[in-house]
């Protein structure tokens, strides 16, 4: 068993743990299993615990209203990617998703990770997206009196800005 | 206290405040030897500042334990607390970023760095545009090796697309990851000299021994693809430049003259000022290095063993046998060490890959003729690069509302902005020199970092 096949294994288990459809890494075009919010920090502790040590990033994505003729398929929501790497030989991403309402938010990895401060910060400016129990919550990239977040999709690429003081 | 304890000002002498300043006469060109103006000055001249009793106290009083998040309002300084704002013009921080630190007298309180000056909105252009519209934007992300970015965002173009890449470009790819990572460190070691001012031979001569050398890399790439600069050399699928005649000859020339100046760079490593400016200075432990999710040369650099060219081989990196640098110290100097051999080990690589180019071709897909003619199915893919400065990664989401071309969410995951993150756990107690020492030895690229 190469170390690779004794990682997938392990990921497997973990996911079995948290009741969550186990995918293999290699045809994985997902973006991982869905986690119910309540479990996402407790999933990220047990990863840590297990090996997977250093943090990848956090994705967060906005979806709008989706209709088919005139019944609506899906509500507008937010969902937020998280993906941590093991270290050394056989290293695998680990990757996990978690759909969020609107008015929800999600509980921040900072006290798991450090390297979550910022790419969690980045996340807030950029779509809006909410971490509860994050020390800073500031904007990182825009201005602090911008209004709106970018990179949501009603946000349109030709919004005006006042001149930068 | 400082302030307090420091005696007053000696009073100016009343012969000085008498006599009253000359005014400034042109010098007779004609003879004699050069006498200041005005009339002789009786009695010893008086101090231009004040005499001050030096501070005894002057150690770093407290036993630091970095708090990036640390409420000021609670901390108990020595001196008076000043507030200095570093950038975002300043030139050690290699491009616009701003750090606000808080000084008690020399030590590094708490450091704030503010980065965002240079953001452009690539993740949100990109959701307009087609894959091969795309390579040329990303390519200004890490201005410093745009032959990676290129490739990082074109492999999670293909994953997600399921496409095969010929083994004559996967070849190609890893030759020119690898020379890319040479032209990349050796910027990184001219400006770390210029940081270091006079450590390195003093101010710019390394600069300008390192940009002589990058120089003929430069001529390298732009002999392949036209450009010096800017490829837009990779496409969905793999190369659109193919190796000319003489290439490979090319390629053995200017990374065996590099090769055999490199030792003189790693001689400068022992150098005893260089030593005393990096050894010891901005130490990144290895749990926090991992926490923060630092990668490259910086991990390395702290004793953790990890390199995703020989762990999770892409490209051609399984066909060759990397060998990976490994430092315990995690100081400035671990991480310069790491950097120097890396460049030794890439020009080896990049050397076998060359000589061993394998016939075909090196492009599987037709070219772009029209748009809509790559359809991104819909699904997310990460994809994980070791670029000179880390893990590079993209997440892409394909399908959505888009159902076209064009992503419907790219993210960019850059190693710099990380590196930059961890400006807030190293800098506390620390002096102020050694801040710029160890902004230098992070290596951070700001178009990557502000994206």
């Amino acid at each position: 068993m190469s170390a690779v096949e004794a990682r997938v294994a392990q990921l497997e288990e973990i996911f079995l743990r948290f009741e969550l459809k186990a995918e293999s890494d290699a045809d994985n075009k997902t973006g991982g299993p869905l986690v119910p919010r309540a479990r996402h920090y407790e999933l990220a502790q047990a990863l840590k615990e297990a090996g997977w040590t250093s943090y990848v990033a956090v994705v967060a994505s906005h979806w709008l209203e989706e209709k088919k003729g005139e019944t609506v398929v899906d509500v507008e929501h937010f969902e937020v990617a998280t993906a941590l790497r093991s270290v050394g030989a056989g290293t695998l991403v680990a990757k996990w998703r978690v759909r969020l309402e609107l008015n929800e938010d999600i509980d921040s990895l900072f006290p798991l990770f450090a390297g979550a401060d910022w790419q969690e910060r980045e996340q807030y400016d950029l779509v809006g997206v909410s971490f509860k129990g994050h020390p800073d919550l500031r904007r990182l990239m825009m201005p602090d009196e911008w209004v709106g977040h970018p990179l949501r999709k009603d946000y349109a690429i030709e919004t005006g800005c006042a001149p930068w003081r | 206290m400082a302030v307090a304890e420091t005696p007053p000002a000696a009073p100016v002498t009343p012969a000085a405040q008498a006599t009253p300043i000359a005014p400034v006469t042109q010098v007779a060109a004609s003879t004699g030897p050069l006498v200041p103006s005005g009339p002789p000055r009786d009695g010893p001249i008086p101090p231009i500042r004040a005499a001050r009793t030096p501070r005894t106290d002057c150690k770093p009083t407290k036993a630091f334990v970095p708090e990036p998040h640390l409420d000021l309002s609670t901390y108990e300084a020595d001196a008076d607390l000043m507030t200095l704002s570093l950038g975002p013009q300043h030139p050690s921080t290699h491009g616009v970023f701003r750090v606000v630190l808080y000084l008690d007298g020399e030590q590094i309180v708490k450091a704030v760095p503010y980065p965002g000056y240079l953001h452009r909105g690539v993740e949100k252009l990109c959701e307009k545009l087609m894959a091969s519209n795309i390579t040329p934007i990303i390519d200004k992300n890490d201005y410093v090796a745009p032959m990676t970015n290129e490739q990082a965002v074109n492999m999670a173009f293909e994953s997600l697309m399921g496409v095969e890449v010929p083994v004559r470009a996967r070849y190609l790819r890893t030759v020119l990851a690898e020379t890319q990572r040479v032209a990349s460190h050796l910027l990184w070691l001219g400006t770390f000299g210029m940081d270091l001012g006079g450590a390195l031979g003093g101010g710019t001569s390394l600069f300008m021994w390192c940009f002589r050398e990058r120089e003929l890399i430069l001529d390298l790439f732009e002999n392949l693809t036209g450009c010096r600069f800017h490829y837009n050399t990779h496409t969905v699928g793999g190369n659109r430049h193919d190796v000319p005649a003489g290439w490979p000859e090319m390629l053995h020339r200017t990374l065996g003259a590099i090769d055999e100046r490199l030792d003189q760079y790693l001689g400068m490593l022992e150098h005893p000022i260089f030593s005393a400016r990096t050894k010891g200075v901005g130490v990144i432990d290895a749990d926090l290095a991992l926490e923060l999710g630092l990668t490259g040369p910086l991990l390395r650099a702290s004793g953790v063993d990890h390199d995703l060219r020989r762990d999770a081989p892409y490209h051609a990196y399984a066909e060759v046998d990397l060998k990976v640098f490994v430092e315990d110290a995690g100081d400035c100097w671990a991480r310069s060490k790491v950097r120097i051999e890396e460049m030794r080990e890439s020009i080896r690589i990049s050397r076998i890959l060359v000589d061993n180019l394998p016939p075909g071709p090196i492009c599987s897909t037709k070219p772009l003729k029209m748009v809509g003619q790559h359809k991104l199915p819909p699904g997310q893919v990460y994809v994980g690069i070791e670029t000179p400065r880390g893990e590079l990664g993209t997440w892409l989401i394909g399908g959505g509302a888009n159902k076209g071309s064009s992503p419907y969410r790219l993210k960019i995951r850059s190693p710099s902005l990380h590196a930059c993150a961890v400006i807030p756990y190293v800098l506390p107690g620390c002096s102020l020199s050694d801040a710029i020492a160890i902004l230098g030895s992070l290596d951070p690229v700001m178009g990557e970092v502000d994206r």
